[in-house]
């Protein structure tokens, strides 16, 4: 029975209620990933804030390892959402893959619990095995990462499973390989060796080859599924452009980590390597933008899910900026050189993250609210409308305030510190004392308001929308039951 | 950086700005060939594809002026060379894969005596 406008979990099928706790931790990781930044950037401006409490070592680690983990639980969470539907068969060994996300779950419990409260140990091997593994972005201790691995294991069994009882195909097929790469990637980053050079080298594997390929990779499936059912793009189209996208990303990709092997003490090679491939990254990027806007103009933008379509835009469009225009702007050696260790990089890190995948997460929330409430009506003129647009706009303009913020501090310093001083100690706080940085720090934290003001909306729509509604979701068929499912569907009252 | 054996020749002092700039147009001219090209040829509009093809000089403009600025010599010219005919050709390619893959659309509907409201354009027939 669906109860159309009730939050509901009759209204989902097995994958879909799993899918919705792990879309439920994401969001409030994500909240997490927002407190710590500011509390992050507030020391920017007040280094004595919280000092010998949460030092921002603490605070900006406790920012990306919650950033990274709620981005992955968003990933795992769309992949059970779409997974039966893909495969048209419900998900296999669904009671396991339960049970994995609360082992998960607690796991990042107590990590985060003993990040904030021992906060990190002694040089030796215990505290890599107990406590922080030290490598930024992924400092869950050893017996986390295990744990995470087992997990992992759980998930993709109920993946290829599912794929192989139902059917496979080209989206289904995109997902099964690329996971297999992603989880395999993980296990770069866990083994230890003094020699930093080589501890980078390897650290790089996994942070590289995620967020520049196999990541890329996965948003692409995923994002070919969400075109299908917000604007009804037939498969064909979508799976076409996948394996075109597949195949530019992984081509430029895998050897654009090169970009991040100039100044780490590995081979000279790497300059050309590295600056050759990764200037060539933007291309699939371009490509996923102009087939975005092309589907959704060709579909008049007329979708099931307005917020979901809205969001599933953004990402084109912050992955295109982020990714594409940011990443170019620094990726030659011949510049990197004086960009490298400035507010350049997460300036770039903000929008590239944001646009790419915080984005696409959000959209899939959109589908499962859209569905936890029996499919309700999602179009224009829905009830509260303002919510979700604001959420967007301030998200949105947040996030490019900071970047912007951090682009003239960075800008700055590649100036100051890097070409005029040399890298000497004196150039780095004649920069950081520099009215340009002093202020781009201020608006960085101003922007970060904003930004948290979006989040705030964001959860309160996420939570209310829909509420009440008796219209059922607007159906988009096939294209070529456009006309039809258009007269079917329920007036708009916009 | 001299100890790089003259692989690498950093950017001068004075020329930071021209090269970010220059590396953000190369990107932006590209994606507006793109854009303009693929709807040129969707809405059979050739005027909006030379606009495309203006685009694309905008872009050769911006690559060479980055080339100039970051030093793109050497082994570096193949980049220059990867990037023009890259984004010359990829909206060409792009663009005959997708009308396959609706061509091929058109045939299933028909034979599933659903080719109503066909997908595609007239202007791709
Ligand atoms: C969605 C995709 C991407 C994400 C999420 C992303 C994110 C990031 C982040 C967070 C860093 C900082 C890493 C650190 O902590 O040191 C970084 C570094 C970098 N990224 Fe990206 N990036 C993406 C795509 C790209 C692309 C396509 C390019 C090039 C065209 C690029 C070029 C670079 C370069 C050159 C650095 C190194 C900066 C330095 O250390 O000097 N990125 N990226
Ligand atoms: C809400 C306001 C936010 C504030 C005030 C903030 C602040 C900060 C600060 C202070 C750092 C440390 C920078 C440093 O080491 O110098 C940081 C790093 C980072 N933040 Fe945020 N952040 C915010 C939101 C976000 C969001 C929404 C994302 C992405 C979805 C994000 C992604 C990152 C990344 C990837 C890094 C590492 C960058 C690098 O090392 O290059 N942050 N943030
Ligand atoms: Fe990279």
């Amino acid at each position: 029975m669906t109860r159309v406008g009730v939050l509901d979990s009759s209204n989902l099928t097995g994958g879909q209620r799993l899918a919705v706790k792990y879309f439920t931790v994401a969001l409030v990781l994500f909240g997490a990933q927002i407190l710590f930044g500011l509390l992050a950037g507030l020391q920017y401006l007040k280094p004595d804030f919280l000092y010998g409490v949460l030092d921002f070592n603490v605070n900006r680690m406790v920012h990306i390892n919650a950033m990274v983990v709620w981005m992955l639980y968003g990933f795992l969470g769309s992949v059970y959402w779409l997974m039966e539907d893909e495969a048209q068969h419900p998900v296999v060994g669904l009671k396991l893959g339960e049970i994995a996300f609360w082992v998960l779950t607690l796991a990042v419990t107590v990590v985060v619990l003993v990040y904030l409260f021992v906060q990190y140990g002694p040089g030796d091997i215990k505290t890599i095995w107990f406590i922080n593994e030290g490598r930024e972005y992924i400092e869950a201790p050893r017996w986390a990462d295990i744990g995470i691995v087992v997990v992992v294991l759980v998930f993709y069994f109920n993946v290829l499973a599912t794929f192989i009882k139902g059917r496979f195909t080209g989206i289904g097929g995109v997902i099964v390989l690329d996971l297999f790469a992603l989880a395999g990637l993980y296990l770069a980053g866990m083994f230890f060796t003094p020699n930093i050079s080589i501890d980078q080298y390897w650290w790089w594997w996994v942070i590289h080859l995620w967020v520049e390929a196999t990541w890329e990779v996965l948003v692409g499936a995923i994002m070919a599924w969400g075109l299908m059912k917000t604007l009804g793009v037939s498969r064909r189209i979508v799976q076409t452009w996948l394996y075109i996208e597949v195949a530019l990303m992984f081509g430029s990709g895998i050897l654009g980590l090169g970009h991040h092997y100039f100044w780490i003490g590995t081979p000279d090679y790497w300059f050309e390597i590295g600056g050759f491939f990764s200037a060539l990254e933007p291309i699939p990027l371009v490509a996923m933008v102009v087939h975005s806007l092309y589907d959704a103009g060709k579909h008049h933008m007329k979708s099931s899910n307005h917020p979901a379509l809205a969001w599933l835009i953004a990402h084109a469009f912050g992955n295109f900026l982020g990714a594409g225009v940011w990443g170019f702007m620094h990726t030659l050696p011949q510049i990197n050189l004086y960009t490298h260790g400035t507010q350049w990089t997460p300036s770039h890190g903000h929008l590239a993250f944001f646009g790419a995948y915080a984005t696409i997460n959000i959209a899939f929330f959109y589908l499962a609210a859209q569905q936890w409430r029996g499919n309700v009506y999602m179009g224009a003129g829905i009830a509260g409308a303002w919510r979700w647009k604001w959420a967007l706009t301030l998200l949105s303009v947040g996030v490019l305030g900071m970047t912007m913020a951090l682009l003239i501090a960075g800008y700055e310093q590649s100036f100051i510190e890097r070409a005029i001083n040399g890298s000497t100690w004196a150039g780095y706080f004649e920069a950081q004392n520099h009215p340009w940085f002093q202020q781009a720090m201020w608006w960085r934290q101003i922007f970060g308001w904003v930004t948290a003001a979006g989040y705030l909306l964001l959860v309160w729509d996420l939570l209310a929308i829909g509420a009440g509604e008796t219209r059922t979701a607007t159906r988009v068929g096939h294209e070529s039951e456009e006309a039809e499912a258009g007269a079917e569907a329920a007036p708009a009252t916009a | 950086m001299e100890d790089c054996d003259g692989m690498l020749q950093p950017v001068e002092l004075q020329d930071f700005f021209i090269t970010f700039f220059s590396a953000a147009m190369v990107i932006l001219f590209g994606a507006l060939y793109a854009m303009l090209f693929a709807w040129g040829r969707l809405h059979n509009r050739p005027r909006l594809v030379w606009w495309g093809y203006a685009a694309y000089a905008g872009l050769v403009a911006a690559v060479l002026t980055l080339a100039d600025a970051t030093h793109l010599t050497g082994l570096w010219t193949w980049l220059v060379v990867a990037m023009l005919v890259g984004y010359l050709v990829a909206p060409h390619a792009i663009w005959h894969l997708c009308q396959g893959t609706h061509a091929g659309m058109e045939d299933e509907e028909a034979a599933a005596g659903q080719g109503r409201a066909s997908p595609v354009h007239p202007a791709q027939r």
